[in-house]
């Protein structure tokens, strides 16, 4: 896994904030296709990751994906992660406002 | 009045001034009559009557060719006559008027005079019997004056020379004292209550001879008196003093039948002479049996209401229980004496007046078959719903609504392992208010049902709750207790107005509930950090707290892990009381006083806690325990004792440390010597769940963000954990502490943003290498979740309140 930079937690609403950057995020797969796979973000915008996921991934799985933000709703996934079926959308939503608001400070 | 009768001559009669008719004829009054066959002349009846002179008394005897006079009628009770031929002899000692002729002047007359003191004369013959009891009484104490209830000798003129037992009055009941050993509360009068021309009914009281209480004394010491001191004409009634005895030192020896004087209850208190009261039984209690260290017994009590709104509550024990059980009934007037006075129970005795009644066999209980309106059937001091909120808890109240729901009955169980009946309700007054209202026991099935069905019919109807408990959980409710009363519908002034409001408004205004409702729980989740325990002196107070906190075991006392505890069952629990090591491989329990072979292991852990705010001692029980380590004690007892395998032993205890649970604690001050420490015990243990703890964090960083704008410092740890908990434990915890291990170790530059300070240690922006939260041997080594995470640069948390002003 590449670490050398670290990644800003975004949901959908933050991406374009870091267009180009690493990014990292957790979305709700809604459908794959070849090579890439749509989701949900956890603020119910849709995101495209591009990329291949290293399992079948069948919708409703949240994923943590890991990569370059290419524009305000797609990323290139380096890094994959399967979250299961149970996580909070909500919980991560805050975080992701929390750690590039009011407490930016304490993350990248 | 007086003047129509001769007066003093009675006394001259005693005197021996007036011997017979050729001196003077007086014109007397009868104020009794009583026929009996004289002991030497069995076949003849004699009437012996009472006459007196509108100041006192003497005995007469009339010849049998009077006798006529008396069975038509012309002389009676109350008739004025002159006595034409008569002499006066003394028979054992006493002054006899023996009337051949008289004349009757007025055959209907109320009694003149104000002494006149109702001496029922019963129809026992056989004064010898009653003047031994006299002696009795002379002799014994008041208790067992007492005893002499009926058997009165109004006929015996037989040797009085002994103190007048009888005495209407606290006259007497002085004599007991001075004479002889009765205690004061012994105005324990001879009473014979409801014999004869009993004067126990509504408008036959006499008028009765009040002597003041100071000069009855000083009449004992001088029998020449020979007659009542002067009565005053009005009885002062606040001090309801029997009159004082007829006879000093002689006179026939009776029971004192004067009439009962009616007192109002709030008068009694127990330097009350011989009283009476009437009044209405508001409630019976059951007839219980108790065992306390001094014995066992039975007891029963009742509560009383009087025209005066006095209320008082009546006990009687054992033998006298039974007795009066089967007679008292709710709603009936009772005309009651004779009881003793003793301050009340306020444990058990919520009525208003600070004595209670206890009955024995002297006391005395006759129904009045009259009515009383002016004696109502139960009184109320209903306060409104609104007022509860305010009201001590525990303390009782009455209160009246209108039910706007009640839920089916549920089975409690209790401590003792009995099983009880609760059943609740909604109720609503014009305060706007609602209140849960409790039913325990045998009110969940009688009124309990039939508030059911009226609610269901869809009525809402009123209930009035007499004797509630104002109990405190999440918020005011009320409950039944023994002696509490409910009233559905109750025909009062009040449901009246009730109704109205509820019909009118009531029915769809909102009502604020001032007792919230009552989760599974019962207890608020309330989330503190371990610091907060010291610092907020949780347990210090009456009461424990109740707490619930995120924390890891950092460690745990393997020495005693468990205890050796009883097996027994006591109902539905088990004993579970430590029991003790007979040698012989038996295990002896106190509490149950049995032996048993084999006994229970029960976890007794104690355990370090941590979180990010402080440590603490806690110790946790048999169902904690083993959640907590995964195996019932028993087994661990095995592993350890039986078979001896250390290494499995370490394993397990191992396995055990930096686990992190939601621990709900029960805080509580105790003293152990002189020293008090505030111990905490482990209720419950719980996984931590993520996503709810998430919430509850971010909702309290919400709280504070608005308490306070900008400040970092819980909101700190806030994002700290919400960030840990949120990557830590999804997933597998390699790969996280691998995540942030290298994300920190990087030392990555800074990028994007301002960072204007970025650490070297970690990489992260914020703050400085000297404030870098990484470094482990700063404050209070948070080790959170499973495996100590490289101190991810999301905590400025490990420097607490580290407060960068920009980011």
């Amino acid at each position: 896994m590449d670490t050398s930079s670290p990644s800003a937690f975004v949901n959908g609403s933050l991406m374009r904030r870091y267009i180009g950057q690493k990014v990292r995020t957790v979305i709700q797969v809604v459908g794959s296709d070849v090579g890439s796979v749509v989701g949900k973000s956890t603020d119910d915008l849709q995101i495209i990751v591009k990329g291949s996921p290293p399992t079948t991934t069948t919708p409703s799985t949240y994923l943590e994906v890991i990569g370059i933000a290419e524009n305000e709703n797609s990323i290139r996934a380096e890094v994959w992660t399967n979250f299961g079926n149970s996580f909070d959308p909500v919980n991560y939503n805050e975080l992701c406002k929390l750690a590039n608001g009011e407490f930016k400070h304490l993350f990248i | 009045m007086g003047e129509i009768l001769t007066a003093g001559v009675i006394e001259m009669i005693r005197n021996d001034r007036v011997k017979n008719h050729e001196q003077m004829k007086p014109v007397l009054q009868v104020t009794e009559l009583k026929l009996f066959t004289a002991q030497q002349e069995p076949s003849k009846e004699r009437i012996r009557v009472l006459l007196s002179d509108g100041t006192a008394f003497i005995q007469g005897m009339l010849g049998v060719a009077l006798n006529p006079l008396v069975k038509d009628g012309v002389l009676q009770p109350g008739s004025i006559l002159r006595l034409d031929h008569f002499v006066c002899s003394e028979i054992q000692k006493k002054k006899i008027v023996v009337i051949a002729q008289l004349e009757v002047i007025t055959t209907k007359s109320d009694i003149i005079g104000d002494h006149a003191r109702g001496r029922k004369a019963t129809e026992q013959h056989g004064g010898d019997s009653g003047n031994t009891s006299y002696e009795q009484h002379g002799r014994t104490d008041v208790s067992s004056a007492r005893q002499i209830n009926s058997t009165e000798t109004g006929t015996s003129l037989v040797g009085q020379q002994r103190r007048q037992v009888f005495g209407s009055g606290s006259g007497s009941g002085s004599s007991f004292e001075q004479h002889g050993r009765s205690d004061l509360s012994g105005g324990r009068q001879i009473n014979n209550n409801g014999t004869g021309t009993s004067h126990a009914g509504i408008g036959q009281q006499r008028q009765q001879v009040y002597g003041s209480g100071s000069s009855l004394p000083g009449s004992y010491n001088n029998p020449s008196a020979g007659l009542v001191r002067d009565p005053p004409p009005t009885y002062p009634l606040q001090r309801h003093q029997p009159p004082p005895p007829m006879y000093q030192n002689r006179g026939p020896v009776a029971r004192n039948e004067a009439p009962p004087r009616i007192i109002p209850i709030n008068a009694l208190n127990p330097y009350s002479g011989r009283w009476t009261i009437k009044a209405r039984v508001t409630s019976k209690g059951d007839l219980r049996t108790y065992n306390n260290p001094r014995g066992g017994g039975k007891v029963f009590s009742f509560d009383l209401l009087d025209a005066d709104g006095g209320e008082i509550r009546v006990t009687c024990f054992n033998a006298v229980a039974d007795q009066f059980f089967d007679q008292i009934v709710v709603g009936n007037l009772y005309l009651i004496s004779r009881g003793n006075l003793r301050p009340a129970q306020r444990k058990f005795n919520h009525l208003p007046n600070d004595y209670e009644i206890s009955l024995d066999n002297a006391s005395t209980v006759q129904q009045c078959h009259e009515e009383d309106a002016a004696i109502p059937q139960n009184q109320y001091n209903f306060r409104s719903i609104g007022d509860i909120e305010s009201m001590e808890t525990n303390s009782i109240i009455d209160v009246i609504g209108v039910v706007s729901s009640i839920s089916p009955t549920a089975s409690i169980m209790k401590k003792t392992g009995t099983e009880t009946q609760k059943r609740s309700l909604q109720l609503k007054d014009m305060s706007g208010r609602s209140v849960e209202v409790t039913m325990w026991g045998s009110f969940c099935n009688a009124e309990g049902q039939k508030l059911q069905s009226l609610c269901d019919s869809g009525e809402f109807p009123v209930l009035a709750v007499k004797a509630g408990r104002v109990s405190e959980f999440n918020g005011k409710a009320v409950s039944t207790i023994g002696s509490s009363q409910l009233f559905v519908e109750p025909d009062l002034a009040e449901a009246q107005k009730l109704k109205e409001w509820f019909v009118r408004e009531g029915r769809s205004a909102p009502c604020i509930s001032i007792s919230r409702e009552f989760t599974g729980g019962g207890r608020v989740d309330v989330r503190k950090t371990i610091s907060q325990i010291k610092d907020e002196k949780l347990g210090t107070s009456e009461k424990p707290d109740w707490i619930t906190v995120n924390a890891t075991i950092i460690y745990m006392k393997v020495d005693n892990f468990y205890y050796t505890a009883c097996p027994l069952m006591n109902g539905d629990r088990q004993c579970n009381k430590k029991v003790t090591d007979n040698g012989d491989g038996t295990w002896r329990c106190e509490k149950c006083d049995k032996c048993v072979d084999e006994c229970d292991y029960r976890y007794i852990l104690q355990l370090q806690l941590q979180d990010h705010t402080g440590l603490t001692w806690v110790t946790a029980f048999q169902e904690a325990g083993e959640e907590i380590m995964g195996m019932p004690a028993k087994d661990l007892y095995y592993v350890k004792h039986e078979h001896n395998d250390e290494e499995k032993f370490e394993d397990i205890i191992r396995k055990v440390a930096f686990t992190k649970y939601i621990f709900k604690l029960k805080v509580k001050e105790e003293t152990y010597g002189d020293e008090p420490t505030v111990k905490a015990t482990v209720v419950k243990v719980d996984k931590v769940n993520y996503s709810s703890d998430t919430r509850t964090i971010l909702d309290a960083m919400e709280k504070l963000r608005t308490a306070e704008a900008g400040s970092s410092g819980v909101g700190t740890s806030g994002t700290r954990d919400v960030s840990s908990v949120e990557r830590r434990e999804f997933g597998l915890p390699a790969n996280q502490s691998d995540q942030y291990g290298n994300q920190s170790s990087n030392g990555a530059r800074p990028h994007g943003g301002g960072g204007a300070m970025s650490c070297d240690v970690c990489g992260n922006t914020g703050h400085v290498s000297a404030n870098c939260p990484n470094t482990r041997s700063g404050p209070q080594g948070q080790y959170m979740g499973g495996g100590s995470y490289g101190g991810s640069g999301s905590y400025g948390g490990g420097l607490p309140r580290q407060h960068v002003g920009s980011y």
